[in-house]
């Protein structure tokens, strides 16, 4: 199963994707254009945030356009216990795991239902969960929600900050992902390219202006 | 002390002083409500309860409570061991605090002071002071049930972990109470079950539940639909399966529903028949929307029929349901054989074809079974877990 990605210029044959580079180099943003362009397709979008709040998400997508986007949103409750639920909107802790694979789960139970098979989930990201939570558990966590993504056919792009986590527990994470989109940032030029077992692309340079990522001919 | 849940309470009764429950659960599934709803009932009648939150702060706590109408804050009885707000560097007002939940010294010292002072102790993630605190956890707990004669409710999310773990997990209570997931492509639905209990005999039972908002934990009994073109024989199927059964006909064809009620080894499930007339078929979205499954009838001597027959099914399906084809009429000359059927209808292998004379009954129930089995796996009716015998609405 492969997905085109049009503003990276690159396809993606893996439900499972990596987002993987340093802090600041512009993972958030690549994931967010990745689920806006999949949205304006027709894809339902999920967005697991643990770095923002709902509200913050749904005003970066909103600022194109683009609506319906479900989010869950692991920040609100540690700021607001009250934040209150809506049906686009579930807030749960972050470090309540399981709360958040069900709400994971709801949201793709409601779209199989309403006959939407193209889903694309973002999860950004998996480096806050690694600081609340040791990585055997994140790991166990990964391991039934990437499950879950492959027998529903979606893909997902879980964002990890390279150099933030020793070398065992990345290897350890990259076991549940059968694709990587690296990033790296060589001081004047930002690079990016996707890697997996079948396909391998060039480092392709890309440029962030503003909530704009835009990939290099 | 009650437990609190539909059906539970009839079987497990009492639970009497010094045991311990385990709700043991699907890591997709929302099951943290039935320790909620167990010490709600149990604060209801005037037990001391304490809750120990490690997932969500304290407030968060009392507004997940209250989401289901618990407003928990009314009843002095009730307190919060508080084993979270320090481990996100927060301060705590409660009365009971873990300081350190990463050290297990801490909550013994906290959980000697709560076990005396409760007569129901709640933990509402077990398995997340296990991920914090690691495997000696268990130790702990088997100590923690010795301090008193309290009650200790858990709830433990079966995550992947080693199977020594799981099964010590479960070796650890006096009763264990699944709380499982049909999964296909997503969890479709969600049901508890029994898998042990030693104060009381019970035989295996799994019960679907839903979770509404105020309530908690309300058994239903699971749709299954009947579709098929016109005149394959569904009405017939859905008579031939049911213990009581209703059909509204008007010269002889189905014009509105069929509607059985069938009771087949221990489960309970609400079986619709849908009319095979195309102008029918907006009924199909309505039926659909909470249906757990599909039966396709198909007339096997009628192959031009088979074009309809795989609308219908496109049109029941596209929820994600799973489904069984009936293979019907195979009473009569020239009926197709199911692998015929197949290659026509261009299905996958993986798509059971029964074949059936539903006017006589033969072949109904495999088709059922076969459908049961896509719902709830293949463990269904061996020993693997008493709880998948059966389902039972209340």
């Amino acid at each position: 199963m492969i997905m085109r990605i049009d503003v990276l210029g690159i396809d993606v044959d893996s439900n499972n994707i990596m987002v993987l580079g340093p802090p600041l180099v512009g993972k958030t943003i690549l994931v967010r254009t990745i689920l806006k362009e999949k949205v304006c397709e027709g894809f339902g979008g999920i967005y697991v945030t643990t770095k923002d709040t709902a509200e913050g998400v749904l005003d970066w997508f909103g600022r194109f356009g683009v609506e319906g986007v479900k989010v869950i949103d692991c920040v609100s409750k540690t700021i607001f216990s009250d934040a209150p639920d809506t049906e686009d909107v579930k807030r749960v802790s972050i470090m309540d795991l399981t709360g958040i694979s069900v709400r994971i789960n709801g949201f793709l139970e409601r779209y199989l239902r309403s006959g939407k098979r193209d889903v694309v989930m973002a999860f950004d990201s998996v480096s806050t969960v690694l600081m609340y939570m040791n990585p055997h558990t994140v790991f166990r966590f990964l391991h039934v929600l990437t499950n879950r993504i492959k027998s529903f056919g979606a893909f997902a792009f879980y964002t990890v900050d390279e150099n933030m986590h020793d070398e065992r527990t990345v290897a350890m994470l990259k076991q549940l992902f059968t694709g990587v989109i690296e990033l790296r940032d060589n001081g004047d030029r930002r690079e990016l390219r996707y890697v997996s077992p079948s396909l391998r692309t060039e480092w392709r340079e890309f440029t962030i202006s503003g909530d704009v990522l835009e990939v290099s001919s | 002390m009650r437990v609190g849940i539909p059906v539970l309470d009839e079987l497990l009764k009492e639970i009497p002083k010094g045991k311990t429950l385990t709700y043991y659960i699907d890591p997709e599934v929302e099951g943290d409500v039935f320790a909620m709803q167990t010490l709600f009932r149990n604060l209801e009648d005037g037990y001391r309860c304490a809750y120990v939150t490690s997932t969500m702060s304290p407030d968060s706590l009392r507004n997940r409570f209250r989401e289901f109408g618990w407003f928990v804050d009314e009843f002095e009885n009730f307190s919060i061991v508080d084993a979270y707000s320090h481990y996100v560097g927060a301060e705590s007002k409660e009365r009971y605090v873990v300081r350190d939940p990463t050290d297990l010294n801490e909550y013994d010292r906290v959980l000697e002071k709560v076990l005396e002072e409760n007569d129901l102790v709640v933990f509402g993630s077990l398995s997340t002071i296990l991920d914090i605190c690691g495997e000696k956890t268990l130790d702990r707990f088997e100590e923690w049930r010795e301090i008193s004669d309290s009650v200790l409710v858990s709830n433990f999310t079966a995550w992947p972990y080693p199977e020594e773990v799981l099964e010590r997990v479960k070796e650890l209570s006096n009763a264990v109470v699944t709380i499982g997931g049909i999964h296909h492509r997503v969890v479709l639905g969600h049901y508890y079950g029994i898998l042990k209990v030693d104060w009381t005999k019970v035989r295996g039972k799994a019960v679907l539940f839903k979770v509404v908002k105020p309530g908690g934990v309300r058994a239903y009994i699971p749709k299954i639909l009947v579709t098929g073109p016109y005149n394959a024989g569904k009405s017939s199927f859905v008579h031939a399966i049911s213990n009581r059964a209703i059909s509204v006909d008007r010269l002889g064809t189905t014009v509105a529903l069929d509607h059985g009620k069938v009771e087949y080894k221990g489960f309970t499930i609400d079986v619709f028949g849908t009319p095979g007339q195309e102008r029918f078929d907006p009924l199909l979205r309505v039926l659909g929307s909470e249906a757990l499954g599909v039966i396709l009838v198909v007339d096997s001597t009628k192959p031009e029929t088979f074009p309809r027959a795989k609308q219908l099914l496109e049109k029941t399906t596209r929820f994600g349901l799973p489904y069984v084809i009936a293979a019907n009429k195979q009473d009569l000359p020239n009926a197709l054989k199911p692998e015929e059927i197949r290659r026509l209808m261009n299905l996958p292998d993986t798509v059971p074809i029964i074949p059936t004379v539903a006017t006589k009954g033969v072949g109904v129930y495999e088709v059922l079974d076969a459908l049961i089995r896509l719902l709830i796996g293949e463990g269904y009716g061996e020993s693997e877990g008493e709880a998948r015998e059966g389902f039972e609405g209340s």
